[in-house]
């Protein structure tokens, strides 16, 4: 019979007024499976973590149960311990007899019998345990970029240091989107001086690979070992290894082809703010009267976009400095405009004599706008030319590298981040990051924060030379159960889980795996197991606290 | 005098929210009934059906799942399959003709821990109206 260890913490009053805990030892005293009762006042401290080591050592346990606080709290301080013991630190259960037990239940027998009866389940489970290993791989520090906009060409110089190598990948040329602007709101610098000053920085650093006109053709693995295929410019295959994956394919501008109201392709002398800003604007003498529709496609997507308002303005102040006598009408829904320097550049906007227009409904004519104003009255305006600000959308490939890479989509269709507010650049595929365009619709300044971001991120995860570690109560196959019937497979969130076709069994890849146990609650015939969390280990929970 | 029935409630609470919000609920001192006999597995997707069984079958007054809002899991999505899965319990409980308010499936996030206190005393309340469990008489494990 192995040697089981139970230690009572009394954790100074806390537990030790709440809980009887003379009364806890006289009934546990009994239980064979128990070699020993030990009794601590604060068994966190420094000569607590003393007297827990010396323990073990002096009463040669096998396998520890220890009565305290919540595991959220210590398990970890006493896993330690027990390693530096020389025993394994999954032989070991907590028993939270302190939040749940002593401190919620103001009877002092009540909570005598609940922490009873929930050291009784930690004795019962703890002979199930079995040793698990820390484990841990070797990984590869370097980095792939996908996407060479302004997100990807700064997520590369952000990570770009010595003994690792940043590939960036773009399938077009450099740039993305500041390729076919003019100028930046609010400074209203030039966008091509800025996008040139960065490509040069790219293009000479020595950390950096770049591939222009190149496309991904496969990408397996996982973090910390990722091998993508690539086809570069002179159809040349290329395999790289890295570790980690840095999305930024950025989206698109909204086509507004399908909304028949906004007359696009329908007259000549629509455009949209894209369009205007990447070529009507050079070519053409700017006619009489301009207006700029805001919010086109808003509805029909479901969300602002934050630029397009900022944007539209952006427009009116260089058509006003090309052409200073041309009349300039913002036809807005809502003005979105958040941030510090957003009032003043709408201030300074208005003064440059650029009318605002607030409509609820709209239609485009031609040569004319005809709109329900903000107070209900029809209304027709003549214009010699229309821009549409259109809304961002996801780009064409967003669908495939969330297949590719199996990261779950928004309900917009960009990429989405693990946690809107806590984790907003991760994925929940472990070392794959995302950041700019692809992310939602965001400015140069959030395009570049997340580049930061995203490059911190990747850089503190996997840093060279060091070792991954990887979750130990992850779950088992046990192959001669297993029917392959696939059900694991499917509830699976993280493609941990695969066929293997030539054996009809399911197979786990325990990097993936994060261990939520879903797999084994779902498996009809037992075959998927959660280490640590077995039936076994939960039935003989059950058992005790129901006897 | 007449002895009064408290009931027993094996709770499954995930470790990333629902334990952490009974923690919380310790650390605030919120008082309620001793009820509840928590169990800790990693995500409330571990639970499986069969957990839930057994627990009524050895007796268990009533079974308490908790886990992280909708949206919120720490595995994304495990805690729709748990909704599935006890709205499957339940059915297959109501299609035998026995009770199916014996199984609770409640979200309390790590900050919830005066929901948590709610969710335990209201639960426990309404299998103390109720009376044990009678499958406790006729089925023996
Ligand atoms: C018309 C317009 C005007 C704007 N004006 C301003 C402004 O004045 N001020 C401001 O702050 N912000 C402005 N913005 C917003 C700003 O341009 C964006 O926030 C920023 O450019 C986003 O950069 P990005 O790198 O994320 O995306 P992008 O610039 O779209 O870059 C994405 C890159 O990824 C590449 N790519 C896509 N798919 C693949 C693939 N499969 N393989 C390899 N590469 C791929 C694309 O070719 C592209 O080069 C404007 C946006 C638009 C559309
Ligand atoms: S181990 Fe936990 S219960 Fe014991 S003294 Fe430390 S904090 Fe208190
Ligand atoms: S335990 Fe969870 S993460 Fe691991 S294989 Fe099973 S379902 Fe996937
Ligand atoms: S659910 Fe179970 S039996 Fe089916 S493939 Fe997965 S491990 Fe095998
Ligand atoms: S981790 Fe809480 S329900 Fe999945």
């Amino acid at each position: 019979m192995t040697k089981v260890g139970l230690f009572l913490c009394e954790c100074g009053p806390n537990i030790a007024e709440a809980v009887d805990l003379d009364k806890v030892t006289e009934v546990i005293k009994g239980d064979k499976k128990v070699a020993l009762i030990e009794r601590h006042r604060l068994l966190c401290s420094e000569d607590g973590k003393k007297f827990l080591a010396e323990s073990i050592k002096k009463n040669g346990f096998e396998r520890i149960v220890i009565a305290a606080c919540s595991p959220k709290q210590h398990e970890n301080t006493f896993m330690e311990v027990m390693t530096r013991a020389g025993l394994n630190p999954y032989l070991f259960q907590m028993v939270n007899i302190r939040e749940q037990c002593a401190w919620m239940t103001p009877d002092k027998e009540l909570a005598t019998q609940k922490a009873i009866r929930l050291i009784r389940a930690a004795i019962n489970r703890i002979n199930y345990h079995t040793p698990l290993k820390q484990k841990e791989i070797e990984c590869s520090p370097d980095v792939l970029i996908i996407g060479a906009g302004i997100t990807g060409i700064e997520t590369a110089l952000r990570t770009a240091q010595k003994n690792r190598n940043i590939y960036i990948v773009e399938k077009n040329e450099l740039g993305g989107v500041l390729n076919r602007l003019q100028s930046l709101y609010p400074g209203m610098q030039s966008a091509r001086e800025l996008l040139q000053k960065k490509i040069k920085e790219i293009k000479s650093h020595p950390e950096i690979k770049v591939f222009q006109k190149s496309k991904i053709k496969e990408i397996l693995g996982f973090f910390g070992n990722f091998i993508a295929r690539i086809e570069t410019e002179d159809k040349k295959e290329v395999k790289l290894n890295i570790g980690s994956i840095i999305l930024t394919i950025g989206g698109e501008t909204f086509v507004p082809a399908e909304l028949p109201n906004f007359g696009y392709k329908k007259f000549e002398n629509v455009f949209t703010a894209d369009e205007f800003e990447n070529s009507v604007i050079n070519k053409e003498n700017l006619p009489q009267t301009i207006a700029i529709v805001h919010c086109v496609g808003r509805e029909k997507f479901g969300y602002c976009s934050k630029i397009c308002c900022a944007n539209s303005m952006k427009l009116a102040r260089l058509i006003k400095e090309k052409s200073k006598n041309t009349k300039v009408f913002q036809f807005y829904k809502e003005l979105c405009l958040p941030g510090k320097e957003y009032d003043q550049f709408y201030k300074e906007t208005k003064e440059q004599g650029v009318e605002f227009i607030r409509y609820k409904n709209i239609e485009i004519g031609d040569h004319k706008i005809d709109y329900i104003s903000e107070d209900e009255i029809k209304q027709s305006l003549s214009v010699d030319m229309i821009i549409l600000s259109t809304g961002l959308v996801p780009g064409k490939d967003t669908q495939y590298f969330a297949n590719l890479l199996n990261i779950p989509l928004d309900d917009y269709g960009f990429f989405k981040e693990e946690h809107i507010k806590l984790a907003p650049v991760s994925t929940i595929t472990e070392g794959i990051s995302i950041a700019g365009g692809c992310q939602g619709p965001q400015d140069l300044n959030d395009a570049v924060i997340q580049a930061g971001a995203s490059a911190g991120r990747t850089l503190s995860s996997l840093i060279p030379g060091r070792r991954l570690q990887v979750e130990a109560k992850t779950c088992e196959i046990a192959d001669s159960i297993c029917v392959g019937c696939g059900v694991c497979v499917r509830v699976c969130t993280y493609g941990a889980l695969t066929i293997d076709e030539s054996k009809h069994i399911s197979v786990v890849n325990e990097v993936l795996c994060r261990g939520c146990g879903n797999c084994a609650a779902a498996c009809p015939s037992g075959a998927a197991r959660h280490r640590h969390f077995t039936n076994q280990e939960i039935y003989q929970e059950e058992r005790a606290m129901l006897k | 005098m007449e002895q009064t029935f408290n009931p027993r409630i094996i709770g499954f609470l995930c470790n990333w929210c629902s334990y952490a919000g009974a923690d919380l609920a310790g650390v605030s001192r919120l008082q309620m009934p001793p009820s509840i006999i928590p169990i800790r597995v990693m995500c409330s997707s571990r639970v499986d059906p069969l957990f839930i069984l057994t627990a009524l079958l050895r007796g268990s007054d009533a079974v308490l799942v908790a886990g992280c809002h909708p949206g919120d899991c720490h595995y994304q999505y495990g805690n729709y399959h748990t909704r599935r899965r006890i709205v499957l319990f339940n059915k297959i409980f109501e299609t035998l003709g026995l009770e199916t308010d014996r199984v609770r499936l409640a979200w309390v996030s790590a900050s919830e821990g005066g929901r948590y206190r709610d969710v335990v005393t209201q639960f426990t309340e309404h299998i103390k109206e109720k009376g044990p469990n009678p499958l406790k008489k006729e089925i023996f494990l």
